[in-house]
């Protein structure tokens, strides 16, 4: 069987289990009125997400926790109010955390290219930005804009490859023009088309092909089986296999480079509670694992309109719980030398912070250390302060990268900002 | 009267902001509604003397959430929301005046409604309840942070926004919701909707 074949018929299948899923629900359940918007067997939800695919299971409990408290002010930041939030970030001893880069709006992932440039995707600002550094001078490009939210940025063998929702595009050779982005081939185009958790992370394996989140266009649904999973993409020639099923929202994930495995963080569901479901640490040991979404949460917590009958037991439990409304997204595998060496293979990953709670948690970095099989891991808080005193968000880290000579660039959507983190005895 | 309310709000802001000001963490400089008003003068002609617009296809700005005035400002700077006057206009405002006018509508009696309810606008309200515009823009359609006051708009305004909505000619600031909001949508709903918000008070 060819990986594209693979993959058609593990679409097949799982339309198949939705579709009676679907059934069943109509047939037997009293509440199925209200679910029917959330109905994946009937086409316009492949082509158009419900309406309120965020805000639809809102409860009175929840209510008054809205993205819309998570905006920026809408005149930014300057440099002199982000150095003075630094000052209050709290890292282990001998760490420290001073600005990078300023001037990057809803900066997302980032990549090295191969002398030395800093790319990094955006959110809704639809930019792609270059960053040169100079002698400690450095230079933002908008190097292109007005892409739909080209979140997804990689980096290899002289190319720069981005994930803008439905596409993933290749720029060759994008060093040669440091003011804009040449003419990109579409590398990879089996996506769904609409922004509701389309926006993506990618991470290169060592045979050279992309792990690529697919969302579900909701916050809970039975969800098209085209999404809800992990699929590691052949950028090369366009094949791909899913590795990952029940997968809610994923943006962000490494290889662990002792095993070759990937890692990945996933957005549990909204409108259960302050302090439920946990969000994840997912860690893939066979292909086409089903990590529970929709039908159970954190492991250990069936969903309660969605789990129809299925037992959490089912499916592969989170290698790790990283608490309710965290958002972790980006993460990387420290393999540097400058931290000291028991960091060395540890996770580093961002907490983007919370929305659908009544008080703000997470925008914060944490430190994970696991054994290469995933037995034994622990979580300890690795750089905190962007949540003032007033309860208000002075920042959200989403991603880190680390730097030639060891050192780690986090990048930040609120504040339009690339830190870097060092250590020195 | 109002100038005297305005007097008293904008020292409390001021001691708001200023207290923040010396912990150095709290973005921007203290809003000034005075500076505010004197700068709306120049929008006066068109958005009307008090912030209500009696001119065709143009907002009323009285009332509308402090955020929402200055994401608009702030789109029309950069160029990401493209209006021929618009644009030129808040190419030559910095951050303080956007602040400042954004505090200043906000501060300003939100227009009432010159049309009364009827049938279209009683379509326009189930329309409104389908698709969930109170998730974003409050309960009562006042408007919430980044998103507009719906109520009591001019209709001409609210149809050509939820136009440019659904033709993808402008998007907001919420995650795309607009362009799905409106996705579904007719002509004939959008004339509707816009029908109702124009008849709330």
């Amino acid at each position: 069987m060819t990986l594209s074949a693979t993959l058609k018929s593990g679409a097949a299948t799982m339309l198949a289990i939705a579709v009676a899923g679907a059934a069943l629900l109509v047939a037997t359940d009293t509440r199925s009125e209200e679910l029917k918007s959330y109905d994946s067997s009937k086409k316009d939800f492949w082509l158009h997400p419900p309406d309120d695919w965020f805000m639809g299971d809102e409860t009175q409990e929840q209510k008054g926790t809205h993205v819309l408290n998570t905006l920026p002010p809408p005149t930014g930041f300057t440099d002199d109010e982000i150095k003075a939030t630094l000052q209050k970030i709290k890292l282990p001893p001998g760490f420290k955390i001073e600005l990078w880069a300023s001037g990057v709006p809803e900066a997302r992932q980032m990549a090295w290219g191969k002398d030395g440039t800093l790319y990094v995707g955006s959110f809704l600002a639809t930019n792609v930005y270059a960053i040169k550094d100079d002698g400690g001078q450095r230079t933002v490009k908008t190097i292109a804009k007005g892409m739909k939210m080209p979140t997804g940025i990689a980096y290899r063998d002289g190319a720069l490859y981005v994930a803008d929702i439905d596409k993933i595009y290749k720029y060759d050779n994008p060093e040669a023009n440091p003011d804009e982005l040449p003419e990109p081939k579409v590398v990879y185009d089996d996506m769904p088309p609409y922004p509701p958790h389309g926006w993506k992370y990618l991470a290169f394996d060592k045979d050279g092909w992309l792990y690529v989140p697919f969302g579900p266009p909701c916050n809970e649904c039975l969800p098209p089986t085209s999404t809800s999973q992990i699929r590691r993409v052949n950028p090369g020639n366009g094949l791909a296999e899913i590795v990952a099923l029940g997968v809610r929202n994923s943006v962000g994930g490494d290889v662990d480079p002792r095993t070759g495995d990937y890692w990945f963080t996933e957005n549990a569901r909204d409108w259960l509670g302050d302090d439920v479901p946990s969000d994840k640490l997912n860690h893939i040991t066979k292909i086409g694992e089903h990590f529970g979404y929709p039908y159970c949460h954190q492991g250990d917590i069936p969903d309660p309109k969605f789990a129809m009958g299925h037992k959490c037991s089912e499916f592969s439990p989170p290698a790790l719980k990283l608490g309710a409304h965290m958002a972790p997204l980006g993460m990387k595998f420290y393999t540097g030398d400058q931290f000291p060496a028991d960091y060395k293979n540890n996770i580093i990953l961002t907490e983007h912070g919370s929305w659908n709670r009544h008080q703000f948690q997470g925008a914060r970095l944490v430190r994970v250390t696991t054994d290469p099989d995933g037995k034994t891991v622990k979580q300890t808080e690795f750089a905190t302060g962007w949540i003032g005193e007033d309860g208000k968000y002075r920042g959200r880290p989403n991603d880190v990268l680390e730097a030639k000579d060891g050192s780690l660039l986090v990048a930040d959507d609120f504040t339009g900002a690339i830190y870097r983190i060092s250590y020195s005895k | 009267m109002l100038r005297a309310m305005l007097s008293s709000m904008r020292l409390l802001l001021i001691a708001v902001s200023a207290s923040a000001f010396f912990v150095g963490t709290e973005p921007g400089s203290p809003a000034d509604l005075q500076a505010g008003q004197d700068l709306a003068a120049g929008c006066a002609g068109c958005h009307g003397a008090d912030g209500i617009s009696e001119a065709p296809l143009t907002p009323s700005l009285a009332g509308q959430p402090d955020e929402f005035v200055q994401w608009q400002l702030v789109y029309f700077r950069s160029g990401a929301r493209k209006d021929e006057v618009m644009g030129p206009i808040a190419q030559a405002l910095s951050n303080d005046d956007i602040r400042n006018l954004g505090a200043f509508y906000a501060s300003l009696p939100s227009p009432k409604p010159t049309i009364l309810p009827d049938g279209l606008s009683q379509a326009g309200e189930k329309l409104a309840a389908l698709h969930r515009c109170r998730s974003c823009h409050a309960d009562d359609l006042n408007g919430f942070r980044a998103a507009a006051r719906l109520s009591g708009q001019r209709e001409d305004v609210l149809l050509k926004a939820l136009r440019d909505f659904k033709s993808g000619k402008r998007v907001g600031s919420g995650v795309a919701s607009m362009a799905d909001a409106t996705f579904e949508l007719s002509d004939a709903d959008l004339q509707a909707l816009s029908h109702y918000l124009a008849t709330r008070p």
